[in-house]
């Protein structure tokens, strides 16, 4: 690496001496590790590459099982599968498509091309990005490996209690814990991505210029937050309920299975619509640039992708149709699950205006797209028609939703995340994908998608239920089945030809030249090959579709005539700009290639993997583990003192090297990621109010234990010590900096006090979590906010500890600034379980 | 569409933030669990066989309320009423604040709408059914 300079290099981007020494430079700083330290890597592109890689390995093993399941179908009475094994992998199947594959490929593309479409040089967290990719891998791999030990879970992709609670082996526990794990990975990719999209725009970039991919991505990274949390507590619940008789889904002692059926749809069902978003996406770059226009509707294409993001929350019922609930329940959501057609039709419509106004070419992209909407109005349809409650109580549990899912998720998102691949794969690797194999592979993927799944539509309305692993002769199912699994094969062929044309040697003449679709949009700037940096220099924006509307475009691009065409500190940089209008803020200062955050995803899977057998110390042990990783990490990694104040990053723009408070990445990464939990927090506090909801008295027998005296102490001092940590922020930003590492210290002694009122509450009032569902809702909650606190009080201490070494300063004073927003959710949390655990029995 | 330039030139502020965006699909998404928890609480509670009339009430009330909120937010994006400021029309193109509030007061306006329907669609069945059953 040269010599770091100090001199700014930028002022004479004509002399290509300057030039080549600026690109040497960041050659050098953008470097991938060699070696075995190749993993060690961090950056977008790397952890983008392997991330897009593994969950298409884990569709390809669920793919293998989806052919399992159609060669035990292809016959009646086929004895091909046990009904055991046949259990097993129909739950995988549908468990690792949707997990391992569907919604870590949203993550895992969107790692990948966001830097490229906001002309960044990565997001913002590098590591925690390649932290998510090790949780995802290890996670993936544990689920998916359990079926060759014969312990795969059997209870159906949403595991429904009671025949999950009662199951014995570990199945359900591996389903449970395994993808709890895996959900911490969706939650770090949405932080990333939603900083990304609001904070790291390239300059001039306003919200109204942004690309429509980048609205998608921060629309969906909001569902995200709203629709796993539900999910995790409702893992939580259950897991509570598997390994320790906590009884919250069992009617016997007051619990409810249908509580999970809730949890599980508040999150299942816009989860279909995260999946779906992200992809049709991809549609949104690829249309205009093979229409050869603009897109028509920019601002129609952003309304109806918000308004899905909200209607898909009103839906979940519909899977529980037939559940029994009232009919005005139904009622309801069969009027929202109708309305979201409204948005989802929009979208369609203004591709194929797009389309109609203008001249299209041909290409293996756009062969992929308009599958992709053929299949996906198909899907959409039959979507609107299970939506009617009457229709849905014949079709319920047939084949012909099995029919209706397939054509939503394979129009709604295969088939364009395939489109998507065919259109990105130069800026991923430098190389373009064969035509002629692109046509085959489409062809065959879409004849065989039809043939397999089209006749389903009829199997199910002749009465083939689902998940059954056999079925007699003679019942007119025969013939269908087995042209569907035909298709099936065909289908598989088909996608194999695409496999094959991914990893086949690339010669000479399949080399990209640049901007090889010739598109408008920012992303094609890149030069190809593509460079370790990413971006040469950030570029200023003034259009939509830079690369159409400015023909000089691509030549101050080249001579680094925006923004950071250099790193004279050998820093890896990036800029952060403001929300609304992008105007450049904050030189943002990344973390490069490290191992620690791999130690800290093993620590932290291996918790999860020895909670699945029971090996509570071990457990504990790896927990602790994860934590001395994930401060070491904070504490080496993150909130480091900048040289200088301030640095110039041309075009006359001067803007400061560290910043603290809501303006600061760090800070949106923290109120993101609280927002997720405080929603995960109010699952449990549903579970509550759905249990008083459900039974004639709640409270049972008008307990009104805990009592109200021990939770008005707990509540006291926990909001003493949220006041301290808030407290320590503002006097330490004055500068009174022993006041504020008293106050660092008060904190934690009224947070562990204040675990103690709490846990005493239930405790001295004999609650017996096993005994019913109210005692064990109770304690959930306590064990819910008495964890979230004990981390708060990691964070004070943290803080105090960062103050003495002084490493948190009143300039320096983001950590103080985080764990104070950290407890501002926890006054909340500490405040809501008080009230309900302590007043609640008293008013109900 | 009029690219009259006394209309281009008109200052419409530059207020509309994502907070704006999300209000009022944010009112749909309030009332709709308004309308069914409450619905679902009063049926468990009233027993299945109970006359459905409470709720039907209840759901014009909460309706009322949130199509009034909605309106509220639509007449103050309303009073923007910008088209473009570089092409007098609905595609925003421009690069300056005022030009994306216009575009996000144009959005968020259209969410209204379509939130307005959401909140019809979502309202009709507590007038179409009788009973809790």
């Amino acid at each position: 690496m040269s010599a770091p300079q100090t001199s700014l290099s930028h002022v004479d981007q004509g002399d290509p001496e300057v030039r080549r020494g600026q690109e040497e430079r960041l050659s050098a700083v953008w470097a991938t590790p060699k070696g075995w330290r190749y993993w060690t890597a961090v950056n977008n592109s790397e952890v983008g590459l392997w991330y897009i890689c593994t969950a298409f390995a884990f569709m390809m093993f669920a793919g293998v099982l989806g052919l399992l399941i159609r060669v035990q179908l292809a016959f009646p009475d086929n004895q091909f599968l046990s009904a055991e094994a046949y259990n097993q992998t129909f739950t995988l199947h549908g468990t690792a498509m949707m997990f391992l594959f569907a919604v870590p490929i949203f993550e895992a593309v969107a790692i990948m091309i966001l830097p490229a479409l906001l002309g960044a040089r990565d997001l913002p967290f590098p590591r925690l990005s390649a932290f998510g990719y090790w949780c995802f891998l290890i996670g993936g791999i544990f689920v998916c490996g359990s079926i060759f030990f014969d312990a795969a879970p059997q209870g159906g992709w949403f595991m429904y209690p009671p025949l999950s609670t009662k199951q014995g082996g570990i199945g359900a526990d591996i389903w449970l814990l395994g993808l709890s794990f895996i959900e911490v990975a969706s939650i770090a990719a949405a932080v990333e991505l939603i900083v990304g999209v609001l904070k790291c725009r390239p300059p001039g970039m306003h919200m109204n210029l942004t690309p429509l991919y980048g609205w998608y991505v921060l629309i969906v990274g909001g569902m995200i937050l709203f629709a796993f949390p539900p999910l995790i507590a409702g893992d939580f619940l259950f897991e509570m309920e598997r390994a320790f008789d906590w009884p919250f889904f069992d009617p016997e002692r007051g619990g409810d299975p249908l509580l999970w059926q809730h949890l599980f749809w508040i999150f299942g069902h816009p989860e279909v619509y995260i999946i779906f978003l992200p992809s049709i996406a991809l549609l949104a770059m690829i249309v205009p640039t093979f229409a050869r226009r603009p897109i028509s509707g920019y601002s129609w294409i952003v309304l109806s992708a918000m308004g899905t993001g909200f209607l898909s929350f009103g839906l979940w019922v519909h899977h529980m149709f037939t559940t029994g609930l009232p009919s005005v329940s139904l009622g309801f959501f069969a009027a929202a699950s109708e309305a979201v057609a409204i948005p989802t039709g929009i979208q369609i419509f203004v591709f194929v205006s797009t389309l109609l106004m203008g001249r299209v070419t041909r290409s293996v992209p756009m062969l992929f797209a308009m599958g992709a909407l053929a299949i996906f109005v198909a899907g959409g349809l039959t979507g609107v028609m299970v939506a009617v409650a009457p229709f849905d109580f014949q079709v319920h549990d047939t084949y012909f939703v099995v029919a209706h899912l397939h054509y939503t998720l394979f129009g709604g998102m295969l088939f364009p995340l395939l489109a998507g691949i065919h259109y990105y794969f130069p800026i991923a690797t430098g190389k373009m994908l064969s035509r002629r194999l692109g046509i085959w592979s489409f062809w065959l993927m879409f004849a065989g998608f039809n043939i397999c799944f089209l006749p389903m539509h009829l199997t199910g309305l002749l009465g083939m239920p689902r998940r059954v692993f056999t079925f007699p002769g003679g019942l007119g199912w025969d013939w269908l089945n087995l042209i569907s699994s035909v298709g099936a094969f065909v289908f598989a062929a088909g996608f194999l030809v695409f496999v094959w044309d991914v990893v086949r040697p690339k010669r000479e003449t399949d080399a990209a030249t640049r901007n090889p679709w010739k598109a408008g949009t920012v992303e094609w700037m890149l030069e190809m090959p593509p460079k370790p940096w990413g971006s040469r220099t950030i570029p200023k924006i003034e259009s939509r579709y830079p690369l159409w509307d400015d023909p000089e475009f691509l030549t101050k691009y080249d001579e680094g005539r925006f923004y950071l065409s250099d790193a004279e500190e050998g820093k890896r940089e990036t800029i952060i700009t403001s929300v609304l209008d992008a105007q450049p803020i904050q030189c943002l200062r990344v973390s490069g290639p490290a191992v620690i955050t791999m130690i800290a995803a093993g620590m932290l899977g291996a918790s999860f993997i020895f909670a699945t057998f029971h090996w509570w110390w071990l457990t504990i042990i790896a927990t602790l583990g994860a934590m001395a990783a994930i401060i070491f990490w904070l504490w080496t990694g993150t909130a480091q003192h900048p040289e200088k104040a301030e640095k110039d990053i041309g075009l006359g723009s001067l803007v400061p090297l560290y910043i603290s408070g809501p303006k600061s990445t760090g800070w949106w990464a923290m109120f993101i990621t609280m927002t997720g939990d405080l929603t995960a927090f109010l699952g449990v506090v549903f579970g509550y109010f759905f249990f008083w909801t459900v039974h004639e008295q709640f409270p049972p027998g008008g307990t009104t234990a805990p009592g109200w005296q021990w939770p008005l102490v707990a509540g006291v001092l926990l909001l003493a010590a949220w006041a301290a940590t808030w407290g320590a922020r503002v006097v330490n930003g004055r500068g009174r900096v022993g006041l504020a590492r008293l106050l660092l210290v008060a904190g934690p002694v009224a947070a562990a006090a204040g675990i103690a009122a709490l846990v005493a509450g239930p405790w001295f009032s004999g609650l017996d979590p096993t005994e019913h569902a109210y005692p064990a809702i109770v304690w959930a909650l306590v064990l819910w906010t008495a964890l979230h606190i004990a981390v708060g009080i990691v964070m004070q201490v943290y803080c105090l500890a960062r103050s003495v070494v002084g490493h948190m300063t009143p300039v320096y004073d983001t950590d103080i600034w985080n764990v104070a927003l950290y407890w501002h959710f926890m006054a909340f949390t500490a405040l809501v379980t008080t009230l309900v655990i302590g007043g609640f029995p008293y008013v109900s | 569409m009029s690219t009259d330039k006394g209309q281009v030139e008109r200052a419409t502020g530059e207020g509309t933030d994502l907070w704006r965006l999300i209000t009022a699909p944010t009112i749909w998404a309030v009332h709709f669990l308004v309308c069914y928890v409450g619905a679902a609480i009063y049926c468990e509670k009233a027993g299945r066989a109970s006359a459905l009339l409470p709720v039907t009430w209840f759901v014009a009330a909460t309706t009322a309320v949130a199509l009034l909120g909605l309106g509220l937010v639509f007449l103050s994006l309303w009073r923007v009423r910008g088209f473009s400021v570089v092409g007098g029309d609905l595609n925003y193109l421009g690069n300056t604040p005022e030009e994306r509030h216009r575009f996000l007061s144009h959005v968020s306006m259209m969410l209204c709408v379509l939130s307005a329907i959401g909140v019809v669609f979502v309202a009709m069945p507590a007038f179409m059914l009788g009973t809790c059953r």
